[in-house]
C-alpha cells in the first residue's frame, strides 16, 4: 500500500501549515516538521530540503522571526515565532483555504 | 523597513548568515539524532539515519541562499566575475566571438549614424513643417517648376495672405580680394527676411535689418567663417572686398544646410523697379500657423491671377506652387538606398550572431558535464540561465565596444566621401542616438546569442547528462539538428546579401557600360565666370573666339568647345518645345544648351543629319535695343528630333522654342546621357552662341593626360584677360564618376558587407562541420576498421555537410526573390530576378560550403582507426 506521505505538497500548503503550527507556540525546525506530520495524520512529512527554504522564505517575508534558544533536550536550537504580520497572513490564508477546500469538496462531490 | 534590513543583512553580513544557517542545520541533525536515540537506536545508527533524513546539506544551503532577497543582487557580481573568468579560460573562442560581433555591431552603427545624420536629423530650421520652397510655373509652356522673377516675388510677398514671411535667394559668386589670398566665393544675394523665414538666427552679430543699406553689409556662412577667419569673433565689422566693392561683416550664421551653407550672403533690398521677365531667383516661405496646403495653394492661385491681370505681358500663364521643406533633406532614392544598406548590415549582424551562438553551443557541449555537476550540486536552472546569458551579453558588450571603435575609425573615411544625393555626410558622427543604437544592438545580439545555448540546458535527466558528458559523440541529436539549422540560416542570410550586392554590382556595371553618347576619356572641363561687362558690346564673344582659337593651335589639344551648362553635373535649364506645324498644349520638356560650333566634336557627339552651327548662326534672342532676329536656327538631339518629327526628316523643319518662338532645325546630333547615366537619352535643343549668349563651361579633348594642358589653358587666359578666374577644373571622367558616386558607394558597401557575410558564414559552416566530424572520430574509426575507404569517408562527410547548405541555398533563394523587389528602384539595366546573379551566388555558396566540409572530412579520413577507437 503506497504511503500517503508521497503526496506532493501543494505550493503554499507548506507555508500555511508552518504558520499554523507556529501560531500556537514558538518551535524549532524539527519540532515544526514533527508537528506538521502529527496534525496532518502523517499525510505530509516535511523534509529538511523543503522545510528550511520555506522557513527562510517566510522569515524574509517578515512573517516569522527566529532566535536561538534551548530545546526540550537542552540542545541549542533556532526557534521560530510568528510575527504580527504572520498572524495576519495566517488569518487570510485560512480564509482562502476554507473557501478553496469548500469549493473543491463541492466540485468533487458533484462529479 | 523589513526588506531593507533583510537585504542589508544578506548583502553585507553574508558570512554571519551563512554560519547561522550552518549552525541551524547542525542543530537540526543533533535533534534528529537525539530523537533516534530516544526511540532506541544506538548512536552510530542514529547518526547515520539522521544524516540520511537530513539529505543534501549543500542543496539546502543553495536553495536557502537563492531564496534570500538580495541574493540576486549579490550573486550578480559574483556571477559576473565567474563569467569573465570562464571567458578568459577560452581566449580563442572569446576573441573570435567578440571580433565577429564587433564587425557586425561596428558596421551597423556606422551605417546607422549615416542613416541618422542624412535622413533622421531634422533640418536646422525652426518649425520645418511650416517651411516650403516656392516656385513659379508656366504650365502652358510645359514648365512646372521654374525660378522666380524678382518683381513677381515682391508682388507675391505683398499680396499673399497665407505666408508668415517669404524669402528670396539668388545664387551668385564673387571674387574676394584685398584680404589675404584672393578667393572665389559663393556670394548669394538674399532678401533681408530670408533667414528669418527659415527660422535661423546668426550665432554672432545680427541679421539683415528691414531696410538694409544697399550693397554694404554681409553675413558669413559658418564653414567659411571657420576656414578663412578661424572662427574669430573679431570678424564682425571687418571689411570684405567682393568684385571690387566693399562690404562690412555684420553677422555669422550657424552651421547647417541647405540654404545657409554658402560663404558670404549679401542683401537684396526691395526694389519697385525690379525685373519681371528674368527668372533666376529661388524662394522659400513660411506658412502662417493653421494654414493648410490647399488653402495656401488657392491663395497663390489668386495672387497669380491678379498678377496676370496687372501685368498681362509678363505674367499671363504664370502660376505659383510650393513643395514641403522635407524635399531638401535627401532624394527618395537616397532614403531607399540607406534603408537597404541598414537592412543589409542587420543581416550581417544576424550572421555574426548565429556564429557566436554556434561557438557558445560547441562550448556548451564541452561543458555539459560541468553543467550537470552544477545542477546536481543544487545550482537552480535560473542560475544556469543567468550564467549563460551573462556570458553572451558580456561577449556582445565587448563586441559593441570594439565595434564602436571600428565605427569610429571608419567614420572619418565616410565623412570625406563626396557622394551625390547624400547631404550632410561630413557631419556624420557617433552621436548619442548612434550610441543608443549600438547599445540596443548589443543587448539584442547578446540575448539572441544566448538563446539557443540556454535552451540546451538539461531541464531534467541530470543523470543522462552526466553519463553522456564523456561521450560527446552520442551527445544529443537535438544539438546536431540545432546546428544544422544554424548553418542553413547562415547560408540563407548570406544568399540574400550576396544577391543584393550582386544585383547592385551588375547595375553599376550596366551603368558604366551604358552608351553615353559623349566621350569622357582624354577630356578636360573647366568653367570661366564672366564679369558683367562681357555681356555688352560683344566683349564676351570676342573673348570666347580668341580663347578657342588660341587653344586650337596647341598641339596637345585636339578639339575644344564651350557649352552653357556643364554636362552631367550642371543644372538643367529647359523649355517646352513643339513642332511648328502642330503646336502642342502640353509640349515635351527639353533642356536647352548654348554651344559653340566646336562643342559637339569636343564632347565626342556625332552629327547625324544636317550641319553643325557656323558663323552665320546667331543667338535666338536679340541684343538689348536690337530688333528680334528674323531667322533663328537650332540643332536637336536625335531623341528630341524623333519625338517632334516622327518618320520625317527634321532638317529644315521649324520648331517653337518655349512653345512660341519659331526656329529652323539645321542639324541633329547624336543622343547623349547628358542628364545622368541612368536617365536615358536627354532631350536637348542646341542653341547657337553669340554676343548675348555666352557659354561658360569649356570642354577640351586632349592628346594625352587632360590635366597636363591646364597650365597651357591658364597661360592663354592670363594673356587674354588675367582678371578672369578659371574654376572647377576636372577631367570629364571625374565629372561622370562623381555623378554615379552614390551607385558606386551602394554597390561598394554592399560588396564589403556581403564579403564579410561570406567570410562569417564559411567560418560558421567550417566550425560546425569540423566539430561534428571531430566528435564522430570514433564512428569514422569504426567505419574505416570495417573497410570504408578514405575517399568514401570524405564524400560521406561532405555530402552530409552539404545537406544544410542546399537547404540554405533554397531558402535564401526564395527569400532573395521575395525581397529583391525592394531593390528595384535602385537597379539599372538588371531585372530583380537576374538569373546570372542568382546562379553565381548559388555556385559561390555551394563551393564555399563544400570547401568548408572538405577540410575536416579529409582530416577525419586520415585518422588512424586504432587511435580513433581508443578515443572511445
Amino acid at each position: 500500500m503506497p504511503h500517503p506521505s508521497n503526496t506532493a505538497l501543494l505550493q503554499g500548503t507548506l507555508d500555511v501549515l508552518i504558520l499554523k503550527v507556529l501560531s500556537l507556540e514558538p518551535m524549532h525546525g524539527l519540532g515544526i516538521s514533527r508537528r506538521i506530520a502529527q496534525v496532518t495524520n502523517d499525510t505530509f512529512q516535511v523534509k529538511p530540503g523543503s522545510l528550511f527554504p520555506a522557513l527562510h522564505r517566510l522569515e524574509e517575508a517578515g512573517w516569522l522571526t527566529a532566535e536561538w534558544g534551548e530545546s526540550e533536550t537542552n540542545r541549542r536550537a533556532k526557534f521560530y515565532r510568528l510575527t504580527k504580520l504572520g498572524h495576519r497572513q495566517l488569518k487570510q490564508e485560512t480564509e482562502n483555504w476554507s473557501r478553496i477546500s469548500a469549493a473543491m469538496a463541492n466540485a468533487l462531490e458533484i462529479s | 523597513m523589513h526588506w531593507l534590513k533583510a537585504t542589508w543583512r544578506n548583502l553585507f553580513r553574508r558570512a554571519l548568515v551563512d554560519s547561522d544557517l550552518e549552525e541551524e542545520l547542525r542543530s537540526y541533525r543533533q535533534l534528529l539524532e537525539d530523537e533516534k536515540i530516544q526511540s532506541g537506536a544506538d548512536s552510530a545508527t542514529a547518526r547515520r539515519e539522521a544524516a540520511i533524513e537530513l539529505g543534501g546539506i549543500q542543496m539546502i544551503k543553495e536553495e536557502v541562499r537563492d531564496i534570500r532577497r538580495g541574493s540576486s543582487l549579490e550573486g550578480f557580481g559574483k556571477e559576473l566575475r565567474q563569467s569573465i573568468r570562464s571567458l578568459r579560460r577560452n581566449p580563442g573562442m572569446t576573441a573570435m566571438a567578440v571580433l565577429m560581433l564587433a564587425l557586425g555591431i561596428g558596421a551597423s552603427s556606422a551605417i546607422f549614424s549615416v542613416f541618422e545624420t542624412v535622413l533622421l536629423r531634422p533640418l536646422p530650421f525652426r518649425d520645418p513643417d511650416r517651411l516650403v520652397e516656392l516656385v513659379s510655373t508656366w504650365h502652358e509652356l510645359g514648365m512646372n517648376e521654374v525660378a522666380f522673377s524678382e518683381a513677381n516675388f515682391w508682388d507675391l510677398r505683398a499680396r499673399n495672405r497665407s505666408f508668415e514671411s517669404v524669402g528670396l535667394y539668388h545664387s551668385d559668386e564673387a571674387n574676394l580680394t584685398g584680404d589675404g589670398q584672393p578667393e572665389r566665393v559663393s556670394a548669394p544675394r538674399v532678401s533681408v527676411d530670408f533667414f528669418r523665414t527659415l527660422g535661423v538666427a546668426p550665432i554672432l552679430g545680427r541679421d539683415f535689418s528691414a531696410n538694409e543699406d544697399r550693397a554694404s553689409v554681409a553675413i558669413l556662412g559658418n564653414k567659411f567663417w571657420k576656414s578663412r577667419y578661424q572662427a574669430a569673433a573679431a570678424v564682425l565689422g571687418r571689411t570684405l572686398r567682393l568684385n571690387g566693392a566693399t562690404f562690412t561683416v555684420i553677422g555669422v550664421l550657424p552651421p547647417g544646410e541647405p540654404w545657409i551653407d554658402d560663404q558670404v550672403y549679401l542683401p537684396i533690398p526691395y526694389s519697385a523697379a525690379a525685373n519681371r521677365s528674368s527668372a533666376e531667383f529661388a524662394a522659400v516661405g513660411r506658412l502662417t500657423k493653421g494654414v493648410t496646403a490647399d488653402a495656401a495653394q488657392a491663395d497663390l492661385n489668386r495672387v497669380a491671377a491678379s498678377l496676370a491681370e496687372t501685368y498681362p505681358k509678363d505674367c499671363k500663364g504664370v502660376g505659383f506652387a510650393f513643395f514641403p521643406a522635407s524635399r531638401w533633406i535627401a532624394p527618395a532614392t537616397t532614403g531607399r538606398a540607406l534603408r537597404i544598406l541598414l537592412a543589409a548590415v542587420a543581416l550581417l549582424l544576424l550572421i555574426a550572431c548565429l556564429n557566436v551562438t554556434n561557438l557558445l553551443l560547441v562550448r556548451g557541449l564541452g561543458r555539459q558535464r560541468e553543467i550537470a555537476l552544477r545542477t546536481a550540486l543544487g545550482a537552480g536552472r535560473g542560475r544556469l540561465v543567468r550564467f549563460i546569458m551573462l556570458e553572451s551579453l558580456l561577449l556582445s558588450a565587448f563586441g559593441a565596444g570594439l565595434g564602436l571603435l571600428i565605427a569610429h575609425g571608419t567614420l572619418p573615411f565616410l565623412r570625406t566621401l563626396d557622394i551625390r544625393g547624400l547631404p550632410r555626410l561630413d557631419e556624420v558622427s557617433l552621436d548619442p542616438r548612434a550610441l543608443a543604437f549600438a547599445v540596443g544592438a548589443a543587448l539584442i545580439t547578446g540575448v539572441l546569442c544566448g538563446l539557443a545555448p540556454v535552451l540546451q540546458i538539461p531541464d531534467q535527466g541530470i543523470a543522462t547528462a552526466l553519463r553522456e558528458g564523456n561521450r560527446q559523440a552520442g551527445a544529443s541529436r537535438r544539438q546536431g539538428h540545432l546546428r544544422s539549422i544554424l548553418v542553413t540560416a547562415e547560408i540563407a542570410l548570406a544568399f540574400v546579401l550576396l544577391v543584393g550586392a550582386g544585383l547592385l554590382a551588375r547595375s553599376f556595371q550596366a551603368l558604366i557600360n551604358e552608351q553615353r553618347g559623349f566621350q569622357t576619356d582624354h577630356r578636360l572641363v573647366f568653367s570661366i565666370s564672366y564679369p558683367q561687362s562681357y555681356g555688352e558690346n560683344g566683349l564676351g564673344k570676342q573673348f570666347i573666339d580668341r580663347f578657342l582659337d588660341e587653344l586650337s593651335v596647341n598641339p596637345d589639344i585636339v578639339a575644344s568647345g564651350a557649352v552653357s551648362v556643364r554636362p552631367v553635373q550642371g543644372p538643367n535649364y529647359g523649355m517646352g518645345i513643339s513642332a511648328a506645324s502642330r503646336r502642342s498644349n502640353a509640349p515635351p520638356w527639353a533642356g536647352w544648351r548654348v554651344i559653340t560650333p566646336g562643342y559637339l566634336r569636343a564632347a565626342g557627339l556625332p552629327l547625324l543629319h544636317g550641319r553643325i552651327f557656323n558663323a552665320t548662326d546667331k543667338p535666338v534672342s536679340a541684343e538689348r535695343g536690337q530688333p528680334e532676329p528674323a531667322h533663328r536656327t537650332v540643332m536637336l538631339s536625335a531623341a528630341l528630333a524623333k519625338m517632334l518629327f516622327p518618320n520625317e526628316d527634321p532638317i529644315g523643319k521649324h520648331v517653337l522654342l518655349w512653345n512660341n518662338i519659331d526656329a529652323e532645325v539645321v542639324g541633329v546630333a547624336g543622343d547623349s546621357l547628358e542628364r545622368g547615366l541612368d536617365r536615358g537619352p536627354a532631350l536637348t535643343v542646341y542653341l547657337p552662341y553669340g554676343r548675348v549668349a555666352l557659354p561658360s563651361e569649356f570642354l577640351l579633348e586632349t592628346r594625352d593626360d587632360p590635366m597636363a594642358v591646364v597650365r597651357a589653358v591658364r597661360s592663354v587666359m592670363a594673356r587674354l584677360d588675367p582678371s578672369l578666374p578659371v574654376a572647377d577644373i576636372r577631367t570629364f571622367d571625374e565629372v561622370v564618376n562623381r555623378s554615379i558616386s552614390s551607385q558606386r558607394m551602394n554597390s561598394f558597401i554592399l560588396a564589403i558587407f556581403s564579403g564579410l557575410a561570406l567570410l562569417l558564414a564559411s567560418f560558421g559552416i567550417y566550425s560546425v562541420l569540423s566539430y561534428s566530424v571531430t566528435s564522430r572520430t570514433a564512428e569514422i574509426g569504426v567505419r574505416m576498421a570495417l573497410g570504408a575507404s578514405a575517399s568514401g569517408i570524405v564524400s560521406m562527410t561532405v555530402r552530409q555537410g552539404l545537406r544544410p547548405a542546399f537547404l540554405g541555398v533554397t531558402i535564401g533563394g526564395a527569400a532573395a526573390y521575395a525581397l529583391s523587389g525592394f531593390l528595384k528602384s535602385l537597379l539599372f539595366g538588371v531585372r530583380p530576378f537576374d538569373l546570372i546573379t542568382y546562379a553565381a551566388v548559388v555556385v559561390l555558396l555551394l563551393v564555399m560550403a563544400a570547401l568548408a566540409c572538405w577540410a575536416p572530412a579529409r582530416r577525419a579520413a586520415r585518422t588512424d582507426p586504432a587511435i580513433a577507437l581508443r578515443l572511445e
